[in-house]
């Protein structure tokens, strides 16, 4: 399954990664993340519970932040389990300064899935996607104008 | 023999417990203590197992015992079929263990079975399990697995080929047949792999009696007695007669049944180990991946034609997907079940197939109704309609032109191939006449016209297929490669009351074998239907069997019966004579009564049985008794055949198809009971559709099947199909009793490139000369080809 989003957001390149590199942030914007245990640097324990539609489970496993490029990319590397299956993802990161106050932050990558994830449907799994990226963006964007 | 219920359209007496939801299945019997079994099934195509660890499952509550391949991994499944290399080598058989421990070679390969006290428990159980697999790359195009550097799905067989084959002519002739032809149609095609979904999910209960020392398993199976065989002298070597084997009433199998599968020889080991029964139901998930699936052949065929429209060759290079492991019947199909169907009903007279069968990190491929029959009938008919518009003839009269001529196998020989078959009866002129008087042919085309000529897109699609059925003459599969016989078993017990308790080997999972065997039985005997009990599925209660496949159970079941019911009449003239004093071969035997010839002496069917139990006045020398067990082995196959003619709408804005017509004029033989057989058309006939236009697993780069659920699998429903019209001709079976040939796969054998064809003419009639759509021909399909 692909894996690509764009948004931009009102907020500067160094405060959006300061963000993105604060665990508990990232777990709060992440859509079904409902935590990141600091396990050794840039190495996260992530537990995870996802439901839409037919595709409920909780995951547990591991998000790697690797390749750190400060303020600029990284790539996140997710190997997660659970009971309809195992998901393993590769999501390149970038952010992209537009101006002082704003910062273009996009992703690509793929997720493998495995298991009952997989037969259930890419074509179900496609819109889970969308929906979860969008959610992506719209918890950061509050978590900006609280943070603001 | 009487003609009171043969013939006759009698209703089903099975259906009363069917419809009434009183049917007793594998999952319906509960036996007192049983425990549950869950298997854990790898997520992934291919990997190695690093390590297992079961210890908190094993603590959990309710858990009875785990097993994993450490424990039962030296015992595994058989192939029931040997084919060997062109080069005389046998072919690869690697093992197929019943639970895996070095590594995983598809999803859903079985590795830990948990039995415990319910089956959630054993789900939760088997969910604590920690598998370390090191994920390898997968291949599950057959003709990819081939190539150098692709994965090789067990690391002994190169190239992932099981072996390679040939049936025909030799290759030069056929290449010099090709060189000849003025026009030769070269068509490239997936024959694309589908899931076969029997309506009942397997199930399996095995059950160890120890005061005994007795097996009992009830299977959802298609032949008991096969699967009692194959388990003990194949696969756990445990003594036959201390071994049970039960099919009760199954929903469904549609060949995906025949199989001996792992689970089955599970649950009977952990049944003796935990020294309770052992109950596995597999979910509609698992079905998916594990119930064999059919086709997937990726092929590449050429018809060379003369001058005259007349076919001088055929010439195929074809690579069978089998999956990770060889299932029962699975190298028997792509060869002695499909090479030897290519002449088709033609007069072809150079025929080449080369034939690869490769492993792949897939759900093995075995029968599926049909089995390599559809694929040669989908391979010869999509030429035959592709070539006529090729050559801008019509096809109807491009096969008129290549049929092989009427032939009744009694006055006239049966037809050689060059395929090895030899065909028994046929009048393939006859069911494509009637097939275009139904369509009405002319008046068609003219419409066809007029819609071009309006935008809409109309098409026919033609299939005059044959099949091989009445599975099969022993001495011809033994040396085949066949490790069985395939004759079959009918015995009939006349009670000393008259009534009757037949005895059949053959196996009843939806084809009406209670209702069709009693008409039969019933009108030999001159009794009525309800003294007539029709019993199969049980080891310990019929003598023996081969099971129902491959459109088999009257032609060989029910002429095993009929061997049985003139050995009845024999002897109960013998009785006669003696009680009504005069020869034996004055004896005369109709409607249910021995009447002295030419007399009005006679004595009912009841009195004979009565006397034949309580033998006072009764001859000397005879036994008594009135109980005869007959073993039936065909002398050849039997060639069912017929004409199937599709007719379909396809949107040019969409690409969407709609089947407006769909005939079948059908030649089974002799018909018993015509509802029954129209039932078994009509699911045929939607099962090929279903393939044609909707049905298919597909697999992601990793070896995923990413439509393994109803959500994306998509099977045909009412609103896909129009009102079927049906019709038949009779060419009855020249070789056995009844002149039968067998109903159960022609609706699905004959179908799918009908509707293939009709679309492909639609297309043609708006200027899009596209030759080949990949099955299925979804909207997006058959859109994109018309861009």
């Amino acid at each position: 399954m692909e894996l690509t989003g764009t948004h931009t957001l009102n907020a500067s390149a160094e405060t959006i990664w300061a963000m993105l590199m604060n665990p508990d942030t990232l777990a709060k914007v992440t859509p079904g993340i409902s935590r990141l245990e600091l396990e050794s640097e840039g190495v996260y324990k992530a537990i995870a519970e996802v439901k839409i539609g037919p595709v409920a489970g909780k995951f547990e496993g591991k998000a790697e932040v690797a390749n750190a490029v400060a303020p600029q990319s990284f790539t996140l590397r997710v190997v997660q389990n659970s009971k309809i299956g195992n998901v393993n993802a590769d999501i390149n990161m970038m952010l992209k300064p537009l101006s002082d106050s704003q910062t273009e932050l996009s992703f690509d990558g793929k997720a493998d899935m495995s298991g009952l994830l997989a037969r259930t449907g890419n074509r179900v799994m496609s819109g889970v996607a969308s929906t979860l990226t969008k959610q992506f963006f719209k918890n950061f964007e509050d978590e900006l104008s609280t943070a603001g | 023999m009487s003609n009171k219920f043969i013939g006759k359209s009698v209703k089903r007496t099975e259906d009363k417990r069917f419809i009434t939801g009183k049917g007793r299945y594998t999952d319906d019997i509960n036996l007192p203590g049983m425990t549950h079994a869950y298997i854990l099934r790898s997520p992934y195509a291919h990997a190695r197992i690093k390590s297992i660890d079961t210890s908190a499952a094993a603590a959990m509550q309710g858990v009875v015992t785990i097993m994993t391949g450490d424990e039962v991994g030296h015992y595994g499944v058989p192939c029931g079929w040997q084919v060997n290399f062109k080069n005389g080598d046998t072919m690869k058989e690697p093992p197929h263990p019943l639970l895996v421990k070095d590594k995983v070679r598809h999803v859903g390969d079985a590795v830990v079975m948990v039995v415990a006290e319910s089956r959630e428990i054993a789900q939760d159980a088997a969910e604590a399990i920690i598998i370390n697999y090191e994920v390898l790359p997968a291949v599950t195009d057959a003709s990819k697995a081939v190539e150098a550097g692709a994965p090789l799905v067990h690391d002994d067989v190169p190239n992932n080929i099981c072996f390679d084959w040939e049936i025909g002519n030799p290759k030069a002739e056929v290449d010099e047949a090709m060189a000849s032809a003025a026009h030769i149609t070269t068509l490239e095609f997936v024959n694309q792999r589908v899931s076969p979904n029997a309506m009942e999910p397997r199930s399996y209960i095995g059950h160890y009696d120890g005061v005994y020392d007795k097996y009992t398993l009830y299977t959802s199976t298609q032949n008991p007695h096969l699967i009692r065989l194959l388990m003990c002298a194949f696969v756990l070597g445990l003594p036959e007669h201390k071994v049970r084997v039960v099919g009760p009433d199954v929903g469904g199998g549609f060949g995906s049944k025949i199989y001996h599968y792992t689970e089955e020889a599970l649950v009977t080991l952990a049944a003796k180990k935990t020294g309770r029964p052992v109950k596995w139901t597999e979910t509609r998930s698992e079905a998916f991946l594990t119930d064999a699936h059919g086709r997937d052949h990726v092929t590449k065929a050429e018809m060379g034609f003369d001058g005259d429209g007349k076919i001088v060759g055929l010439r195929i290079k074809t690579f069978a997907n089998l999956g990770a492991y060889l299932s029962t019947f699975s190298t028997a199909v792509p060869t002695y079940l499909h090479g030897t169907l290519l002449q088709g009903v033609y007069t072809t007279p150079k025929i080449h197939l080369e034939m690869t069968c490769v492993f792949t990190n897939t759900t093995a491929v075995d029968a599926y109704r049909g089995a390599g029959r559809p694929e040669a009938t989908y391979l010869l008919e999509r030429l035959l309609d592709l070539s006529a518009l090729e050559m801008g003839v019509d096809p109807t009269e491009l096969r008129l032109k290549n049929f092989i001529p009427a032939f009744d196998g009694i006055t006239q020989p049966g037809y050689q191939t060059n395929v090895a078959l030899q065909y028994d009866s046929g009048n393939y002129h006859g069911v494509l006449q009637r097939g275009l008087e139904m369509l009405g042919y002319e008046d068609f085309r003219k419409a066809q016209n007029e819609a071009a000529a309006s935008g809409k897109l109309l098409g026919v699609g033609f299939s005059t297929y044959i099949e091989a059925c009445g599975i099969a003459p022993s001495a011809v599969v033994g040396s085949l490669g066949a490790r069985a016989g395939l004759y079959e078993v009918g015995q009939v017990r006349v009670q000393p009351t008259g009534k009757v308790s037949v005895f059949t080997g053959a196996h009843s999972h939806g084809q009406g074998h209670e209702t069709t065997f009693a008409q039969v039985v019933a009108d030999r005997l001159g009794i009525p239907m309800e003294d007539v009990d029709i019993i199969h599925g049980d080891s310990d209660t019929v003598a023996f069997g081969m099971g129902t496949y491959g459109s088999r159970s009257l032609a060989v079941g029910g002429s095993a019966i009929m061997k049985s019911l003139d050995k009845i009449i024999e002897k109960g003239a013998k009785i006669a004579a003696h009680k009504l004093e005069c020869s034996p071969d004055d004896i005369e035997f109709a409607d249910g009564k021995f009447t002295v010839k030419g007399t009005d002496k006679s004595l009912g069917f009841g009195d004979i049985a009565l006397t034949a139990y309580v033998p006072h006045v009764y001859p000397a020398n005879l036994e008594p008794g009135l109980d005869f067990s007959s073993f039936y082995d065909p002398t050849n196959f039997t060639y069912p055949f017929g004409c199937h003619i599709a007719v379909v709408e396809v949107d040019k804005e969409t690409g969407a198809t709609k089947v407006k017509r769909f005939i079948a004029v059908d030649d089974v033989g002799n018909v018993i009971n015509p509802m029954i057989v129209d039932g078994q058309i009509h699911g045929g006939v939607a099962q090929g559709i279903g393939q044609a236009l909707l049905e298919g697993v597909e697999f992601d780069g990793n070896g995923q099947i990413i439509n393994g659920s109803y959500m994306d699998y998509a099977m045909p429903r009412a609103d896909d199909l129009p009102m079927f019209e049906l019709d038949r001709q009779v060419t009855p079976c020249p070789h056995n009793p009844l002149g039968v040939k067998g109903a159960g796969e022609a609706g699905c054998i004959g179908s799918t490139p009908a509707v293939v064809n009709a679309v492909i003419d639609a297309l043609w009639s708006a200027g899009h000369q596209v030759k080949d759509i990949r099955m299925p021909l979804t909207p997006e399909r058959v859109w994109s080809a018309m861009q």
